[in-house]
Formats: C-alpha cells, sequence, structure tokens
C-alpha cells in the first residue's frame, strides 16, 4: 500500500446498510439518478465500484454521489447499481479526474439470490457469501400499505417467520421464527435497530380475563414504535445459525432494522401520508328471533333478578314477534295458572323493557352490535429531509400517526422524530449518531377476555336491546346508570365515556459510534446505544363500575408505570482483506457489555373519595402499591472469521462468550460456536450456468450453538410483601417457587442446510432451507405437589426439537418494456415437538381459560390444547343422560401450531400503474374459541335457533347419540337452551382448525409523470389506493381467526377478541 | 511500519475485552433480588397467613360457593349452579387444597421453624395450631391428605405420601397436646400484635388449642369412641383449660378498610346470587328463634308490603328460572353481612368488619353437651342439659341477641333439653345453627350427625348431599400415584368420588336414611 496524503472518510459499515464511502480532497466524483423502469426515483439503491470498494447509496429522490480518491482515481472500473427485489446493472467507467455522472435505470427482479444484505452486528455481506438462511425486505416492499405495527407489515412476506396479527386494535403482534424452543422463556426474536438492541416487550393480552387490568388489555408490543417511514430494510437472520453472533439472544432469531440515512453531496425532502377508514372484518353472526331472558320469559324491572328472568344476560327469553304483552307465564300463585300447562304467557301483562314503555313491542335490533362500533380512522404522514455536504451527512424525519379505533372514543396516537448524521471528524475517524423519539400514546385500548373485552358484554346479551337508547342515554333522570342489564354489565358507551384508559410511552433510542479505519482493511469501532422508555398507565373508574369499583365509594382507579433501559456498549474490530488474488478474508473481534434495568410501579385502589379526582391522595380505601426492579448484565466476547476462495466458496466460523448475571457464580460463562459454508456452484463448474436455464446455483450448510439465560431472580427462594397492612400489620408470604441455585442457560443446537437456485436470467429463483434445531437444558419451572408448601422448582430439564422446511419462489411470468408481472411465494413449514421434559414429568402447563389448557406435553408439538371431551362410545356416538351430552375425559384437542403458513405475493406493472396484491395464509393448527362457547351458552349466536322454531312447551331438539343408562339410541327430547348450555365447558367442541387466507394488502399506484410532478413543484409523486385485511376465508365460524393478545408464549385462545380491522384507503408520496 | 495503528487498535479492542472480563465480578451481586428478602419476620407471615387461612376457608370461594349450599345455610337465587352441586368438582375446589398447602400452610410452618429456632413457644405454638386448625378442613372435607410428609418441599420431599384421616388425627391431637403444653413456658420470642387473633396470649391460644383438640375428638366418636374419649379427656384438662366464655372466642376480626373485608360482605357487594335456605330458616321460625332477625333480613315484598312473611327461605338446588322467581320473596343474609352500598342497592351494616369465628365458646358447649350425653371425656349425662342451654346463649350472646330474648327462647317448651337421642338431636340442631357463617363445619357435623336432615334440591345434579371433596386435577397429574394410592385405600368409586365416605363418617351412604 503506498504511503499517498489520504484521508479515509465514512466508515459507514458499522451502522448497517452503507458499505464505507471514501471521499478525497481531489478525486473523482461519480453521481447520477437511479430510477425504476416507470421513471420514479429509487432510493436506497446500492451504487459501487466493488474493486476499489467505493460508493454511496442514493436518498429519497434517486441520487447518488460518491467521490473516488485520488490514488484510485485511474482505469477502468465496473461500476454496479444494486438493490434488493431489482435487477442489477453494471457499466464500466473510466476514471481520469473528470466527474462522471452516469444514471441508472433499474427492473424489478425477482432476484433475492443476490445483493448486499445485512447481516449479524449489523455487517453487509454479499449474500452469495453466506452459508446460513437471511432474507432482507426492502422499504418498498414493507411499506406497502400502512398498518400501525411494522411487523404486521411484513407478515406474509418472509418464510421461515410467523406473524399473528393483534386481534385488537393497537395491540401485540407475535412474531415467531422457525417456532417455538423455550418452554418457558423467551420466543420471540430479538430486535436490533442499526445494530443497537432495543426492547418489544408488552404489556397484557391475558384472554383468561383476569380481573386484574394489566392482564385483561393488550397494551400492545414496543416495537410497533418504529416509524415504518424511517426504515430502509428489514434483514430476518432467521434462527440460531445466521444469528450465532448474538449468543444467548440468538436462539429464537433476529430481525435487523435498518434505518434510512443522509446522502453525501444531496439533499432532498419526501413527503408520504396516508388515510384509511377501518371497519371491524368479521363480527359473530347473531341470530334475532329470540330476545333476552331465559326458558321463554323475560319481564324487566330492576335488571338485577327482581323481573322474571331479568337479571339473565342471556337471549333465550320470548321470541321477538312484535308481542306487546306476554313475556312472562302465569304465575303459579295466579288463579288461573294450570299446572299440566304452565308455559302460558299472562298476555294481561305488558312486556317490560328497560328503554321502552310497557307496551312497547318486543322486536329484534339486528344490527345492534354492529351500530355500536365506528368507522375507525388512521391518518399518518411523514417527512424526511436529507443532506450532506462531502464530510457530512443528516437526515431527519418527523412523523404522525392518528388512528381513531372502532370502538367509541378510543385512539391511538403516536409521534415520532428521528435524526441521524455522520461527520468525518478526520481523515480515519468518523463519528456517527443518531437520536429516535418516540410518544405512543392510547386510550380505551380494547380489553381481551372476560372483564374488560368489549366483545364480552355482546356475547352476555339480549338480542332486543337497542344500541341507541344505551348511546343516547348514560345516566337515567334521577342520574343512576342507565343500562340494559345491572347485575352483570355495565353501559357500553358509559364504560368508554366515563371509564377512560389512557396510557402513553416516551421512549428515546440514542445510539453513538465512533470508527477509526487505520488503513483500509482494518476498522475499530465503539458503539453505545441505549433504549430508554417510561411507559404510563392510568385507568379510571368511575362509580358504579360492576367489576372494578367498590360501590361504597366515589371511583376508583389504578395507574402503572414501566421504565425501561437497555444499553449496550461494544468495540469492534473487523478487518476485509484480499489476501491473495483468490483469498478474501473477514474477520470480526468484538466486545459488549449490556445492562438491562426494568422498574414497574403501580398503584390500585378499588374507592376514591371525591369523585373525579383520579389522584392516590383522593384514595378513600388505602391504595396498594407495588414495586419491582429487575436488573441483569451480560459481558461478552465474540469473534467470527470467513475466508473466501476465488468468489464462490466461503467458510465461516464464529464464537461468543457469555457471562450473564443471572445465573450463579462460577456457572455463568458461556461458549457459543457456530460454522458454515457456502458454495456458488454456477461460479465453482462454470459449465453448470445455462444447463436447464440454470443461472445461479448455491448450496450452503451452517451448525450453531447458541442459548437462553435464566430471568433475573431465579436462584433464591424470597418472601414477599404486601404494601396493604393488615389494620396496621405488615405482611409476608414465602413464594411459591423453589428456587434453583445451580441454573444453567438454555442450550439449542441448530443445523440447516440450503440451496438457492435461479433459471432463465434469474426470472425463476428458489432460496430453500431446511432446519433441525433442539433445545435442552430447559429452564422449567417443574410442578411439584402444592402440598409439598411449592407449587413448582426451578430446574433445567427437557428438550424441544422443531425441524423444518422454508422456500420463498419467486417468478416473472411477464416482462415488456411497458409491463412486468412479478409473483413470489413463500412457504414456511416447521414441525416442533417437546421431546422431554423430566422423569415423571408429561406435562407443563402454559395457560388456560375456563378449564382447557394450552400446554407443553411430552410427544407432542408445543402448545396443545387439552380439555374436556364429549362423553363418546367406542363407536364414537355421543353417550347422553337425560337427552344431553355428558362430560367425557380430558383429551388434547388440537395443537396451536399451523401446518404451514405462506405468503403469496403479486405485482403487476402497466407503464406507471402498479397492482400489489398479498394474500397470507395460515394452514393447519387450531384454536379455542371462548366466544362461540358462550355464544351458545348464551343463545345469541344464529346457529342457537336450532331446536327452537317450536314454543317453549314443546321444545325441539332430540339429540342424536345413545342414551348411556338404557343403551338405547335417545328419544328424549330437550330444549335448545339445555342443549347448547350443556357443551359449557366441553371443550372438544369449540376446538377449531384454524385454517385461514387473508387478502392481507391490496395496493394500486400511480407513478405521476415527471413532468406531471415537476407541475406540482415535485420531482416525483404517487398516489395509491390501498386496502388490508380485505378478506378472510376460514371456517372458523363468528370470529377472526387470527389474533395474538400478547408476544408470549401461552396462544391460541380466543374470547372476545375484536377483529383485525379491515381498512381502505388512500397513500400519496411527494418528492419536492 | 504500516502495520502500527492497526496493531495499536488491535491491542485497544483487547484490553476493552479485557474490561469486560474485568466487569464479570460484579455480576453475582447484581442479581441480588432487590424487591424480595430471603428472609422475613415471623410475626408478617404469621398475620398474612392468618389473614389467609381465614378467608379460604371462611371466604367467599369454599364457604360461599360450595360448603353453604352443602349444610343448607344458604340458597342461591340466581345462577344457582353452585347450589345444585354444579360447582363442586374438583375443578371448583382444588385450588382451595392447594393453596391451603402451598400459601398459609407453608407459611405457618416457616414461623413454625423460626420460632423453634428461637425456642419460643409463643411463636412456634399458635403456628402449630393454626396449622391444624386448617389441617382439619382439608381431611374433613376430602378424607387422606398429605400431612406427615406435607410441607417439606425445601428438604426435598417434591411428591408427599397421603396420611390416612385416622393418622392426620392422631398427628393432630399429638401436635395439638404438645402446642398447649409448650405455651405454659413461652419463651423469650412472641408474635405480639401481629397475631390478630389473640394478640399474642399464650394463655388464649392454650385455650383455642383444647377447644379445637376438642372438637377433633368427637369427630371421631363415632368410629373409635375410645379413642374420642381420651383425647376428649386429654382436651378438657390439658394445660391452659378450654374456652370459658365468649371472650376466648377464636376469631378475626376484619380491618373494613376496603383492602382487608369480612369476605362475605366483599361477595355480598358484587354479588346478588344468595338467599338465606329454606332449610334453616323454616327450623329456626318454628321456634321463633331471635337469631333469626340478625341472621336475615325481611324480605323486599315484606317491605314493600306485598307481602306479610317477614322472613322466608329459598329452597335448596333450584333450576334457574326457578330460583330466579324467588327474587323477592326470600331473605337476604342479615345486614350485619352486608358492607352498605352494594351494586344491587343499600342493605345498611357494617358487614366489612363483621369478625370470622374460627371456633367459637358456644361449638366447645355443644361439644360438651355431646361428650355429656354420651358419657365422653369424663362428663356425665346429667351434665348435658346445662351445656346445651349454656351453648345456646353463648351463640345468641355472640351474635348480640338481648337477654331477654333469649331467656324467652331458652323457656319455649320446644326447646327443652329432652335427653338420650332426642337431646343429641337438639344438641346437633343448636350446633348447626351456631355454626352459621361457618358452612365447612356444619357439613361435617351433619355428615357425622345426620342432623339435620337435608335432602338436595329438586334441580341438583346429585340425587343426595355430597359427603365429600374430589381431589385436585392438579394434583392427581403432578402427584398422582400417591392420589391413586389414597382414593384406593379409602375405597372411594371413583365415578361417583362425591359419595365416599371418609373415615369418620359412619352414617349411612349417601342419604342418611
Amino acid at each position: 500500500m503506498r504511503a499517498v496524503p489520504l484521508r479515509v472518510l465514512a466508515a459507514l459499515a458499522f451502522v448497517g446498510l452503507v458499505p464505507m464511502t471514501l471521499a478525497a480532497q481531489q478525486g473523482t466524483t461519480v453521481s447520477g439518478v437511479v430510477t425504476g423502469a416507470a421513471g420514479e426515483p429509487l432510493p436506497a439503491v446500492n451504487v459501487a465500484i466493488p474493486s476499489l470498494s467505493v460508493g454511496a447509496v442514493t436518498n429519497d429522490a434517486g441520487r447518488y454521489s460518491f467521490v473516488v480518491p485520488v490514488a484510485k482515481s485511474s482505469g477502468t472500473h465496473t461500476l454496479t447499481a444494486r438493490r434488493i427485489g431489482l435487477q442489477a446493472k453494471s457499466v464500466q467507467i473510466t476514471l481520469g479526474g473528470a466527474s462522471i455522472t452516469q444514471d441508472f435505470v433499474l427492473s424489478q427482479a425477482v432476484s433475492q439470490l443476490e445483493g448486499v444484505v445485512v447481516t449479524a452486528l449489523g455487517q453487509t455481506r454479499e449474500k452469495s457469501q453466506l452459508g446460513t438462511a437471511v432474507q432482507q425486505v426492502s422499504s418498498e416492499q414493507l411499506n406497502t400499505t400502512h398498518d400501525p405495527n411494522i411487523m404486521n407489515q411484513l407478515a406474509g412476506k418472509v418464510s421461515g417467520v410467523a406473524i399473528t396479527g393483534a386481534g385488537t386494535q393497537g395491540g401485540s403482534v407475535n412474531v415467531r421464527i422457525r417456532g417455538f424452543t423455550s418452554i418457558n422463556g423467551n420466543n420471540s426474536p430479538l430486535y436490533v435497530v442499526d445494530g443497537v438492541p432495543i426492547s418489544n416487550s408488552d404489556r397484557g393480552g391475558d384472554p383468561s380475563g383476569a380481573s386484574n387490568m394489566y392482564n385483561s388489555r393488550d397494551f400492545g408490543s414496543a416495537i410497533s414504535d418504529i416509524n415504518p417511514e424511517d426504515v430502509a430494510n428489514i434483514s430476518v437472520l432467521k434462527g440460531p445459525n445466521a444469528a450465532a453472533l448474538y449468543g444467548s439472544r440468538a436462539a429464537n432469531g433476529v430481525v435487523l432494522i435498518t434505518t434510512k440515512k443522509g446522502n453525501r453531496g444531496t439533499s432532498s425532502t419526501t413527503i408520504t401520508a396516508s388515510n384509511t377508514w377501518d371497519k371491524p372484518s368479521i363480527l359473530p353472526d347473531y341470530q334475532n328471533l329470540y330476545g333476552q331472558g331465559s326458558l321463554g320469559q323475560f319481564d324487566f324491572v330492576n335488571g338485577a333478578g327482581k323481573g322474571v328472568q331479568d337479571g339473565n344476560d342471556q337471549s333465550y327469553g320470548p321470541r321477538l314477534d312484535g308481542r306487546t304483552t306476554g313475556c312472562a307465564f302465569i304465575k303459579k300463585s295466579d288463579p288461573r295458572y294450570d299446572k299440566n300447562n304452565p308455559y302460558v304467557y299472562d298476555t294481561t301483562l305488558p312486556c317490560h323493557q328497560f328503554n321502552a314503555p310497557d307496551g312497547a313491542p318486543w322486536i329484534a335490533h339486528p344490527d345492534n352490535v354492529e351500530s355500536f362500533f365506528n368507522t375507525g380512522q388512521t391518518r399518518d404522514g411523514n417527512i424526511a429531509f436529507t443532506g450532506g455536504t462531502d464530510k457530512a451527512s443528516a437526515r431527519l424525519s418527523l412523523g404522525g400517526e392518528n388512528v381513531d379505533g372502532i370502538i367509541p372514543n378510543s385512539f391511538l396516537r403516536k409521534i415520532t422524530g428521528l435524526a441521524n448524521g455522520s461527520i468525518d471528524v478526520s481523515s480515519k475517524v468518523t463519528a456517527t449518531g443518531s437520536v429516535n423519539y418516540i410518544r405512543n400514546t392510547g386510550q380505551n385500548r380494547p380489553g381481551v377476555g372476560y372483564n374488560t373485552g368489549i366483545l364480552e358484554q355482546f356475547v352476555w346479551f339480549g338480542r332486543q336491546v337497542d344500541m341507541n337508547a344505551l348511546r343516547a342515554q348514560q345516566y337515567d333522570a334521577n342520574g343512576n346508570l342507565f343500562n340494559w342489564n345491572y347485575n352483570y354489565h355495565n353501559n357500553p358507551f358509559w364504560l368508554q365515556d366515563y371509564n377512560p384508559e389512557t396510557d402513553n410511552r416516551d421512549r428515546t433510542i440514542i445510539n453513538g459510534s465512533v470508527s477509526y479505519r487505520p488503513t483500509t482493511w482494518l476498522n475499530a469501532t465503539l458503539r453505545s446505544g441505549t433504549d430508554f422508555y417510561r411507559y404510563v398507565i392510568n385507568q379510571n373508574f368511575a362509580a358504579g363500575n360492576i367489576n372494578m369499583a367498590d360501590p361504597n365509594y366515589a371511583g376508583a382507579f389504578a395507574d402503572l408505570t414501566d421504565v425501561s433501559n437497555e444499553n449496550n456498549t461494544e468495540a469492534l474490530l473487523t478487518a476485509t482483506k484480499q489476501a491473495t488474488s483468490k483469498l478474501e478474508l473477514n474477520g470480526t473481534l468484538g466486545g459488549n457489555v449490556r445492562n438491562q434495568s426494568l422498574t414497574t410501579e403501580a398503584v390500585t385502589t378499588s374507592g376514591i373519595s371525591v369523585p373525579g379526582i383520579y389522584n392516590v391522595s383522593n384514595a378513600a380505601i388505602t391504595p396498594t402499591n407495588s414495586q419491582n426492579l429487575s436488573r441483569r448484565r451480560v459481558n461478552s466476547l465474540y469473534g467470527s472469521a470467513s475466508f473466501t476462495w476465488d468468489n464462490w466458496w466461503t467458510v465461516e466460523g464464529t464464537g461468543r462468550n457469555d457471562w450473564s448475571s443471572t445465573l450463579p457464580a462460577g456457572n455463568n460463562s458461556y461458549f457459543y460456536p457456530s460454522v458454515n459454508t457456502s458454495i456458488v456452484l454456477t461460479d465453482a463448474i462454470p459449465s453448470l450456468r445455462g444447463k436447464g436455464y440454470l443461472t445461479f446455483a448455491k448450496i450452503r450448510g451452517a451448525w450453531a450453538q447458541v442459548g437462553n439465560d435464566a430471568d433475573p431472580y431465579q436462584l433464591r427462594t424470597t418472601y414477599t410483601g404486601q404494601s396493604s397492612k393488615f389494620g396496621a400489620l405488615p405482611l409476608y408470604s414465602l413464594g411459591n417457587t423453589l428456587a434453583n441455585a445451580n441454573l444453567k442457560p438454555e442450550k439449542t443446537l441448530s443445523t440447516e442446510g440450503g440451496v438457492e437456485l435461479g433459471f432463465g436470467d434469474n426470472r425463476v429463483t428458489l432460496d430453500a432451507s431446511i432446519y433441525d434445531k433442539a433445545t435442552s437444558n430447559q429452564i422449567i419451572n417443574l410442578p411439584i405437589s402444592p402440598t409439598s408448601g411449592f407449587t413448582s422448582q426451578a430446574i433445567n430439564a427437557g428438550k424441544i426439537e422443531n425441524k423444518g422446511f422454508e422456500a420463498l419462489l419467486s417468478v416473472v411470468p411477464f416482462r415488456s418494456t411497458n409491463a412486468e408481472w412479478t409473483s413470489s411465494f413463500n412457504y414456511s413449514m416447521n414441525r416442533g415437538r417437546v421431546v422431554d421434559l423430566y422423569p415423571g414429568l408429561s406435562t407443563i402447563v402454559l395457560g388456560g381459560t375456563w378449564s382447557a389448557t394450552v400446554e407443553a406435553r411430552v410427544g407432542e408439538p408445543y402448545g396443545v390444547i387439552r380439555g374436556y371431551t364429549i362423553k363418546k362410545d367406542s363407536a364414537g356416538n355421543w353417550l347422553l343422560a337425560d337427552g344431553l351430552p355428558q362430560r367425557g375425559p380430558l383429551a388434547v384437542l388440537g395443537n396451536t401450531q399451523p401446518k404451514w403458513t405462506g405468503g403469496w405475493n403479486n405485482t403487476v406493472r402497466y407503464k406507471n400503474f402498479t397492482l400489489n396484491a398479498l394474500l397470507d395464509m395460515h394452514i393447519g393448527g387450531s384454536i379455542f374459541s371462548v366466544t362461540n362457547m358462550f355464544g351458545e351458552t348464551t343463545g345469541v349466536l344464529a346457529n342457537t335457533l336450532q331446536g327452537r322454531e317450536v314454543d317453549w312447551d314443546n321444545p325441539g331438539i332430540v339429540v342424536k347419540g345413545i342414551d348411556e343408562a338404557t343403551g338405547d339410541p335417545n328419544t328424549t327430547t330437550v330444549t335448545s337452551e339445555d342443549y347448547f348450555q350443556s357443551f359449557f365447558r366441553l371443550h372438544e367442541r369449540y376446538v377449531y382448525d384454524d385454517t385461514w387466507t387473508k387478502l392481507r394488502e391490496v395496493r394500486v399506484s400511480y407513478e405521476l409523470p415527471v413532468r406531471f410532478a415537476n407541475k406540482m413543484y415535485a420531482q416525483s409523486a404517487s398516489i395509491a389506493l390501498v386496502g388490508r385485511n380485505l378478506v378472510t376465508w376460514t371456517k372458523v365460524p363468528n370470529i377472526d381467526p387470527e389474533f395474538g393478545y400478547s408476544t408470549g408464549n401461552y396462544q391460541g385462545m380466543e374470547f372476545a377478541a375484536l377483529p383485525n380491522p379491515r381498512s381502505i384507503g388512500f397513500s400519496i408520496r411527494l418528492t419536492p | 511500519m504500516r502495520f502500527n495503528r492497526p496493531a495499536a487498535s488491535l491491542a485497544a479492542s483487547l484490553a476493552l475485552a479485557a474490561g469486560v472480563s474485568a466487569c464479570n465480578s460484579d455480576l453475582t451481586s447484581l442479581n441480588q433480588n432487590p424487591n424480595s428478602p430471603e428472609n422475613a419476620p415471623a410475626g408478617a407471615v404469621f398475620t398474612s397467613a392468618v389473614a389467609n387461612s381465614v378467608s379460604r376457608w371462611l371466604g367467599s370461594g369454599f364457604d360461599l360457593r360450595q360448603m353453604e349450599f352443602l349444610t343448607q345455610h344458604l340458597a342461591e337465587v340466581q345462577y344457582p349452579d353452585e347450589d345444585r352441586y354444579a360447582r363442586i368438582r374438583a375443578s371448583d375446589t382444588q385450588n382451595t387444597f392447594t393453596g391451603a398447602y402451598n400459601t398459609d400452610l407453608e407459611d405457618f410452618e416457616q414461623v413454625r421453624q423460626k420460632g423453634v429456632a428461637d425456642n419460643s413457644a409463643a411463636e412456634y405454638a399458635p403456628a402449630m395450631v393454626m396449622k391444624q386448625w386448617e389441617f382439619g378442613y382439608l381431611t374433613d372435607a376430602w378424607g387422606a391428605i398429605p400431612y406427615s410428609q406435607a410441607l417439606k418441599g425445601d428438604s426435598g420431599v417434591a411428591l408427599p405420601t397421603y396420611d390416612s384421616q385416622k393418622d392426620v388425627y392422631t398427628g393432630m391431637f399429638a401436635a395439638l397436646t404438645k402446642a398447649a403444653a409448650d405455651l405454659a413456658t413461652p419463651g423469650a420470642q412472641s408474635l405480639g400484635g401481629a397475631d390478630p387473633i389473640y394478640n399474642g396470649s399464650p394463655s388464649k391460644w392454650q385455650k383455642f388449642a383444647n377447644s379445637l383438640h376438642a372438637r377433633d375428638a368427637m369427630r371421631i366418636s363415632y368410629v373409635d369412641q375410645a379413642t374420642a374419649d381420651a383425647e376428649l379427656k386429654a382436651a378438657f384438662t390439658g394445660p391452659g383449660g378450654v374456652f370459658a366464655s365468649n371472650a376466648d372466642n377464636a376469631e378475626l376480626d376484619w380491618p373494613g378498610d376496603g383492602v382487608y373485608n369480612n369476605p362475605w360482605s366483599n361477595n355480598f357487594q358484587t354479588r346478588d346470587d344468595h338467599r338465606m335456605s329454606k332449610t334453616f330458616v323454616d327450623t329456626l321460625l318454628s321456634h321463633a328463634d331471635p337469631r333469626l332477625p340478625i341472621f336475615a333480613m325481611p324480605t323486599e315484598d315484606f317491605q314493600g308490603g306485598k307481602s306479610s312473611a317477614e322472613f322466608v327461605g329459598q329452597p335448596n338446588g333450584l333450576s334457574a328460572a326457578e330460583a330466579g322467581t324467588y327474587f323477592s320473596s326470600t331473605s337476604r343474609p342479615g345486614a350485619i353481612f352486608y358492607p352498605g352500598a352494594t351494586t344491587a342497592g343499600f342493605f345498611g351494616g357494617n358487614g366489612a368488619k363483621q369478625p370470622s369465628y374460627l371456633m367459637t365458646y358456644a361449638e366447645l358447649l355443644f361439644i360438651k353437651a355431646e361428650a355429656a350425653e354420651r358419657g365422653l371425656g369424663g362428663l356425665t349425662p346429667g351434665l348435658a342439659a346445662q351445656f346445651y342451654y349454656d351453648g345456646i346463649k353463648a351463640s345468641m350472646q355472640q351474635w348480640g341477641v338481648a337477654d331477654a330474648d333469649i331467656t324467652t327462647y331458652l323457656a319455649r317448651p320446644d326447646i327443652a333439653y329432652q335427653g338420650g337421642t332426642n337431646g343429641l338431636k337438639q344438641i346437633a340442631t343448636q350446633k348447626w345453627i351456631a355454626l352459621f357463617t361457618d358452612g365447612a363445619q356444619a357439613w361435617f357435623e351433619w355428615r357425622r350427625t345426620c342432623v339435620p336432615t337435608l335432602n338436595p334440591g329438586p334441580d341438583a345434579i346429585f340425587k343426595y348431599v355430597p359427603r365429600r371433596l374430589e381431589y385436585p386435577i392438579t394434583e392427581r397429574s403432578v402427584n398422582g400415584t400417591n392420589v391413586e394410592d389414597a382414593i384406593s385405600a379409602q375405597g372411594f368409586d371413583d365415578a361417583n368420588e362425591m359419595k365416599g365416605q371418609t373415615y369418620w363418617d359412619t352414617k349411612t351412604a349417601p342419604t342418611c336414611q
């Protein structure tokens, strides 16, 4: 290497996408514009001279610019423009001092086989050299349509990744990469933004309907803070092999998010906005022939049991035939009572209803549930400025999102600001930094489950209830609450208006780094990043709230504050050297210190003194306070070395050692190794190229060991205190889990192999992987007999195995100058199995509701649903008693994991029009639907009309089955009400095949011709019609079969979830 | 030269790496739990265990959802599943069983161990007595239970074996004898004010230990009269004596501060499901019992002038449709059990502070009356009448009945003690009344004596009153072998477990005919 006056600048490699950018005091400036086939500017295109290791990335206006140092400004070189999803193009340029302007027009290509991708530790690598499965999604692919949670926008787009939407607006999105690895631990992937791990914690989402407010609403997952408009691309490291360098956090894969950056030498502004209207996509199919009550009677007196059946919140009441009298039978005490004919309506008495004068007709309100909902509206806008000189660049992005929910008086608001920049401090030192501030606010987030799920009220419901009466009147003339039932429910509008839940998260993600590049092949970087947020939830309950407020006082409240902080400080040494003309070496060596803390403080009281003051000083009942601090530190050393021979054979090895604070001293150091290799067959054996239209072929294989450490404070059994005193006496109780002072981390061994093929000039490509991963040394809270004084004991035992296949097939069926159709299909199949747990232990219960459980059972897939069957004989006939089904033994009724998931994505472009359509498929797996169970118990669902056609004294169902007492076929007739209520907690009936296909995204966009755009003072402009969740095809009745509730392991139990909204609207994009 | 700088940065990185390793020494201390201690004061643990155990056995789950209907003190007017025995299966009662062990009993055991380490009976003996009080409910409701091997998870017994009910009783007698004896020398440490029942008084705990000893002894008197006789003697003459007045009652006075309320008032605050049982009200009405206006409220129909019947009981075990028709025509439990405002309306009362009775003087007197009538425990039949009258008087005074009303009641011919078999029936009936609010003890006594006559309601899903509870599902999955051994040792028929009879239950089952 010659000693020349060289200033090496802009070593941006460590922040992600951008490879090193070199500039010189004098040199050759290379710049230009990259556009798509329709003339639209293409951002995030990597334009570089690989042989000189110089290049740049286009900004939002499609512009790029870089300077080739004087020392290198000679000779003819290949200038290449490439971006994921586009056909790369190369031209030869001759460097000689004069500036070079080179524009590119790139067409869509479906080939995902080649190009630059972001891999572990934010390194950018040629995909063809990777020995592991990594799939990268560009900003355009991600932002086809808009969803408040960025992970929803990834659904259906990456093979090997199962993404389940929340089932409530603003709720948690469940993400699993290659199945579940840990029985009790975390199974969510690690999220890393620009090299800094960030939190995706969530709160709530327990469908069991605990009365604890913090469980029964789904407060969403923290990754939704990321503004999709700030994302340049997302790279998914599918599992332990690709993620091995993350050690004890690698078992569930990693989602690497790279944000957009400013560009050297150019500036631009981009404005995007969209507006969609949201409706519930699926509501239960209700019956409208029978009103509130039981056994055919209903007579409203006080709505709490005083009138005949008037405290009853079921719909097995009188027929909704417009009658004005006779809603109750003649009473036994009445002289007209005939004991031979007791079911005679007393027509001398008017039908009483909660909202209407006596004599008002007893009629259905078929749209009463639907009319509760509003048309929601989601608006979002973003403006981004980028600019730079030859020594510095910056990007500032401001975004806002405003969701008016589909349930009354609910909203989500998000503002984001992201500023990032880089500056060359000297010829060898570059500093970068970013500050991302997010404020995420919610009001009246929808509850899930029994007490707060808003749809719960419509499962226990009178079909005659007039929703308009409840909307119009929340208090009566005397100031008392006005409702259709006073036993079990509050007026749903009153709940929304007078019992607001509000929450807000203030979050700052700060990232700074300094890198030093002493020579062209070596880079040393010191980086520190912090993700800090404060999340405050306030739940107010007005006087009269049945579930939460003590009726002796003026209301109640519950507040909670989370303060979360994760800091990672890393030193990383990276070397890339062409050792010989054929051998390229890549090496890294690094160390990281991770500090995590989470402080939670909560205060609740069920009684306040003065109405409307939800402050602890107004508590009439001594508030219950709780305080919890959780801290963790992990120190790590890691390194990798890879060797690439002649551009076609790469071998890489990695190693990482973690020291975790959550494990016992002397037992807390763990080493995680991995190796992988890839061979580009078409380069190794050039004669293969062209055979059978083959243009590209690569095989790869990898082996890795990674881990999962314990949660903090698992090593010693402790006493739990109570903030509230018994009178004045303090309280302490010993914990129920026997701690284990010898815990070890969980260990995952993973092997994968893959093939990547391209045919016909890469118009058909296939990227497929098979894998096998097994996690042992599971940290299990082994259930022991509670009679021992403890319910469980922490141990290391058990093993889960996942085997699977994933593929991404892309085809360009048609391509011409003006038109192109690209189609890609991704497929993921994972078979998980609990191999063993602990001698004598056959199952671990992950969660449950209404006696049905989700379990990790030996020999079964992780997450089986277990519950009661319907009693049957050996031939499968129901065994009946008194004409009704009976409870059979407990059995495994299904498992929550799908057989396979897939996405079929189509893009059709004709001139300036582009149509995108994404079908998201979820095939197999099971769910337990409590909505259907209670819907039958209460008689609100349409199918419960069976047997009701005849009147109450002549009931109508003869259940097909064998009378258990006699052994003969059943002849006993039972009422519809008795029949449907006999299935309560016979879970078998309500476990459904969770197969569904959704038309997830549709976008029709029009790129304005440049001359029209120019008239709008814009360089480019586009407008699009967008839709999400437009159609759902499923056999699951009455509910949206897709629901997540939380990011946790306990999934598959539905109750009173709001359906994922169907959204239709438009979006615009403008580059002035 | 050109490699100097790379070498320098390599060295710097290695230094950082070394720094990482050096930090590792702090890791262990970082994992010290800052929220919860590994040790806690015995008093605070005792208070917590008392509050938990009393609300468990006399609270809104076990008592108000199962026991009160089995013994027909109360009935259900809305959603009467519990009253129809549809919520009495293992899935409904298992949390009562398991929670007792892993919450209160384990905490009492920790207090006992601390007290033993402190060599202070005043610290450990109350925990021993409370353990026996709880084990009594467990064994009487379920039969064989883990006793000798229970609560030893921290010394490695993860799956305790089940002791026969006979052995449990032997163990309880021994423990209560030891507690009462040891309390004669209280030691240096005392629970003091942390004891919400007796404020740390060793002599009161002696009386409770001996009285509970008498309860347990009488419970086995039909299956093993000799042992019962001996244990009753031991109880009546135990060091410190037995309850001598209502002032000795083992009761928990609830703070009633909205956080720790009497569990009945907590339930009635938001639920309006309960009414007085017809069985119970009719019995009280038949003798014009002055406790009735305290135990029960006048019906809504009476208050509204629609009916002249002031106190009416609700038939047990009706269908939902039938039960609902009694909404206004039957009596709610008395205002003393209500917290004032409820979601169903204002019923007066200051029930949040109403005490829960763990064992009363009245119950002890009825035990003495029965012992006397049967010539047990060193008592003679001639003493029975006075114990019987004193028992009624103690119960009435406990519930605040005026002295004049007590005198009137005791003077009634139909209350006069008849002696012999009739006398035993009178004693058992009065005990059943006196045990109001402790449905489980009343149910145990009904199983032992078949007094009063109880029949399941017309829509009950069993055609008999259940005589035992099913073992927890969780226990059968985790501790399966030991549970199955216990079931077969007791001869329970799995399919009809509710009919099975525990060791001391000697009457004709399941019907008491």
